[in-house]
């Protein structure tokens, strides 16, 4: 047998046993309650599809298609209703604290039945997720606990996050190549504030939102240790819409041009900067924006590749219901071996993509963003302590100066960058396989069904149209692809260098 | 490709290319708002009056005496910049060809050379089905070349703009099954909106319902499979012409943008990457022009042995533009999702190419089971 020093040995060679296993290292430190929470979730996820998403999917896309102006209020007001905006804001931000890897498994259901309706949820917790790995907690709570008041009102608040730009979508999503492209979003430091011009591009959700998560830079030249996070309301002077996006799918969910015109935002709106980097760490504010983006990105994109294993399944139903009842040449087709091995591809590519996104959140959990939440202790006192604990006594204390520091060093000083890696490079992995195995499972049932399958009113076209999207939001599969190659690969070869080609 | 064989298609392929140029380019988004937006019967006319609809019916017929390689450059050229059109020039192509297959010279002599509009022009009919392959056809009762026709069709391509179809229906209870030219504009003939589909929105269809519609046989009763067989073989070739174009016209477009667009300080067209992604297209985009050539000029001069491998060609270049047209969106990011840019349209469009004349597993299947069977490589 192995000494103990010689099987560490073995399992720190490439592919290292702490990087590849993750579910093996994190079951044992996973709250056990954590399998009945996502079961409930699941289930409510069941229900919203079979009385909401299901019935509106096939109505609300040809209806975008005959008013391109079309917005989903009626949508998100029942949305809101259901409390989906609120349902994984953490407790101490007055949300309901349901574990974030449920998430995933929500986004699977709502996503198999319509990924558009699945974005007019999600979207909004990109930019919970912006909002809270920014560390500041005083803003987090400021805007959370709006949120939480619109679900009591009846009048929903949403968030959207804005980062792509017309000439810079790739070279917002890596601090390596942001110093090269070509951002031209501005924030000049004026009394009391800053001064924000520019324009974003793609942003989901941005007509109909209550707050927008902006990124700008305070010198465009110079973009990597300048970005700056702001929050500005829906509203506020200087900051207006431009035309709202004519996409291809997800026609329930608008795309936005945000336009930013000599926009004051005040210096208590300021989510995220260097000065505020420097009172808790000396880390260049380089490596600072690389994490708070990594941060992002790692919670975000396993969501992603749910989104995209929900269409696969989506996908994967229907054209099991077609082969189910439809005869070709005198006989069932759900009793022809081609389209049973077709079927079986399809199935497999949905369990697939099911793991990747599972491992994915694995990393998160024992090693990145939801660490904190899951410790055992912290997840079972959030659990049992009463709402008015968090409200009354919790909630002053995300207020103060202290609490953001502590918050700040928990984040951006005390990771290692090995974990950092593992849940970028993770999440990239699990982003480019439901992504591409969404597509890919939209392909089959448009073969298996022939003319049927070309019907918007079958469903699955839609679907083909809807999951396209996922193959370049959140970063394109190609810039995935490299990201996954420096996380988790150029670290075992010293001369790998990447985006230098 | 083709032209650089045959000099004698030059002029149609640079009619069709200019006509693209300007009936098309440019509009394909407004065009394709159909059918929630205006039918383009403005461009249908243009493209009436130069003889696209009738590329390879004969001059004594009405058409402009083309052959397989004529329609395929039309195809090709005008799917560079929209299938829709396309589709259209293809369907009618396909009703024509059924007849003239069928022997059936007497009824296209009746529509063709008469015909004054598209609309008398146009001969609908379900272009995405191999109808042997469709176990609900309509019934039809009848003797001689005189039936009445009653059921359900779906997916008939143009039977909102023709006035005239072919309509495959069974006379028997077995599977076999006959032609019947059909006025789908008389009594008895039921049609819905236009079917919002995947793409080729421009190139409408819809579904109908019979209840004793008078028809006319075309060809031999029960001989519906076997003219079809023998006018896909052509067709198909006709179809991967189609999806050659849209490949092209997304290579183009994604090349052109790649070499403007900037992204890490550089044209993208310079990330390795990307350049991969390009190359894998260009390839695609090639292939696919040199098999609908060598299929063009086999099918021209009737070689033995090649039945097989036009399908096959078919079927693979329809893989090809199904890949690459994900690619050319790719290319273009998130401006390729959009409508303002032809990469989502082609996207759209080539799944429905891909499916004419039958879903491909069940062309894949009808092809190696005819090799199985008949052990002979010519089909």
């Amino acid at each position: 047998m192995l000494t103990s020093s010689e099987v560490a040995s073995k399992l720190s060679r490439f592919p290292n046993f702490e990087d590849t296993w993750l579910g093996l290292s994190y079951a044992p430190h996973m709250p056990k309650h954590m399998v009945k929470e996502t079961r409930e979730v699941i289930a409510i996820a069941r229900k919203f599809n079979e009385e909401v998403a299901t019935p509106l999917a096939l109505k609300i896309d040809r209806l975008a298609h005959e008013d391109p102006d079309y917005q989903p209020w009626d949508l998100m007001e029942e949305v809101n209703r259901w409390g989906f905006y609120t349902m994984w804001i953490p407790k101490l931000f007055g949300g309901k604290g349901y574990n974030m890897p449920s998430m995933s498994c929500f986004s699977e259901e709502i996503a198999s039945a319509c990924v558009g309706i699945m974005n007019v949820i999600g979207v909004h917790y990109l930019a919970v997720a912006g909002l809270i790995s920014s560390g500041n907690t005083r803003l987090a709570k400021k805007i959370l606990r709006e949120v939480v008041e619109g679900e009591r009102s009846g009048k929903p608040c949403t968030l959207v996050l804005a980062t792509t730009e017309p000439g810079a979508g790739t070279d917002v999503e890596e601090v390596d190549l942001v110093d090269k492209g070509k951002v031209t979003c501005q924030a000049k430091q004026v009394k009391g504030g800053y001064i924000v011009n520019g324009t974003k591009v793609f942003i989901s959700m941005g007509h109909v939102s209550s707050w927008t998560v902006l990124y700008a830079y305070e010198d465009t030249k110079h973009p990597s240790e300048t970005t700056i996070g702001f929050v500005v309301k829906t509203g506020t002077k200087g900051f207006s819409f431009g035309s709202h996006e004519n996409k291809m799918g997800q026609k329930v969910c608008p795309a936005s041009v945000l336009i930013f015109e000599d926009c004051f935002i005040p210096d208590d709106q300021v989510l995220f900067s260097s000065a505020l980097v420097k009172k808790f760490t000396n880390k260049p504010a380089r490596d600072i924006s690389q994490r708070y983006c990594d941060y992002v990105v790692s919670a975000t994109r396993p969501g992603v590749c749910a989104f995209g294993i929900g269409v696969a399944r989506g996908a994967f139903e229907t054209a099991l219901n077609y082969a189910s009842t439809t005869c070709v040449n005198g006989r069932l087709l759900i009793n022809q071996e081609w389209a049973q091995c077709m079927l079986a591809e399809m199935h497999k590519n949905v369990i697939l993509g099911r793991l990747a996104y599972t491992e994915a959140n694995n990393a998160n959990s024992h090693r990145g963003l939801y660490r904190m939440l899951q410790i055992k202790p912290v997840y079972y006192y959030l659990k049992a302590m009463p709402r008015f604990w968090f409200d009354k006594v919790i909630s002053p204390m995300l207020n103060w100066e202290l609490t953001a520091r502590v918050m700040g060093k928990i984040l951006f000083d005390v990771p290692k960058p090995e974990d950092q890696r593992c849940c970028s490079g993770w999440a990239s992995v699990a982003k480019i396989t439901g992504t591409d195995l969404g597509v890919k499972n939209c392909q089959m049932a448009i073969e298996i069904m022939g003319q049927k399958g070309l019907r918007q009113d079958a469903g699955v076209e839609k679907m083909l149209r809807d999951i396209k999207l996922l193959q370049i939001y959140e970063g394109t599969n190609q810039l995935n692809r490299l990201n996954a190659f420096k996380c988790l690969i150029a670290p075992q070869v010293p001369q790998a260098r990447v985006f230098e080609d | 490709m083709l032209i650089s064989y045959r000099n004698d298609l030059k002029p149609i392929a640079d009619l069709a290319q200019s006509f693209a140029a300007r009936e098309l380019a440019g509009k394909t988004e407004e065009h394709d708002r159909y059918p929630f937006g205006e039918f383009y019967d403005h461009v249908l006319d243009k493209a009436h009056e130069v003889g696209f609809l009738g590329a390879i019916l004969p001059d004594s017929l009405g058409g402009i005496g083309g052959d397989i390689g004529t329609l395929c450059v039309i195809l090709q050229n005008i799917c560079q910049v929209d299938g829709s059109l396309g589709g259209i020039i293809f369907t009618n192509a396909l009703s024509q060809e059924i007849m003239l297959t069928a022997g059936a010279t007497d009824l296209a002599g009746e529509i063709f050379p008469k015909a004054t509009s598209p609309k008398e022009f146009l001969v609908a009919f379900p272009s995405y089905t191999d109808p042997a392959q469709t176990d609900t056809l309509p019934k039809a009762v009848g003797s001689g070349r005189n039936f009445t026709l009653t059921g359900r069709l779906e997916f008939l391509v143009m039977g909102n703009l023709a006035r005239q179809a072919i309509i495959p229906a069974r006379t028997g209870n077995g599977p076999s099954y006959s032609f019947f030219l059909v006025d789908v504009s008389a009594n008895g003939v039921e049609k819905s909106d236009p079917i919002f589909s995947l793409g080729l929105h421009a190139c409408p269809a819809v579904d109908i319902t019979l209840q004793n519609v008078r028809a006319r046989l075309v060809g031999n009763e029960n001989g519906g499979h076997a003219v079809f067989e023998k006018a896909s073989l052509k067709m198909n070739v006709a179809a991967a012409a189609m999806n050659a174009g849209i490949m092209k016209g997304s290579f183009n477009e994604a090349l052109a943008y790649s070499r403007e667009r900037f992204q890490g300080g550089r044209a993208i067209a310079n990330w390795s990457e990307l350049s991969m992604v390009l190359a894998g297209m260009s390839i695609k985009a090639d292939v696919a022009e040199m098999c609908i050539a060598q299929a063009c000029l086999g099918l021209a001069k009737s070689l033995d042995g090649g039945g097989s491998q036009y399908i096959s060609s078919s079927i693979h270049i329809h893989e090809l533009a199904c890949e690459a047209v994900n690619d050319g969106i790719q290319i273009l990011g998130g401006y390729g999702y959009m409508k303002d840019y032809g990469q989502e349209k082609r996207f759209r469009d080539s799944r429905m190419v891909q499916t004419l004349l039958g879903p491909a597993p069940m062309k894949k299947l009808a092809m190696i089971r005819r090799i199985v069977e008949t052990g002979a490589k010519n089909i």
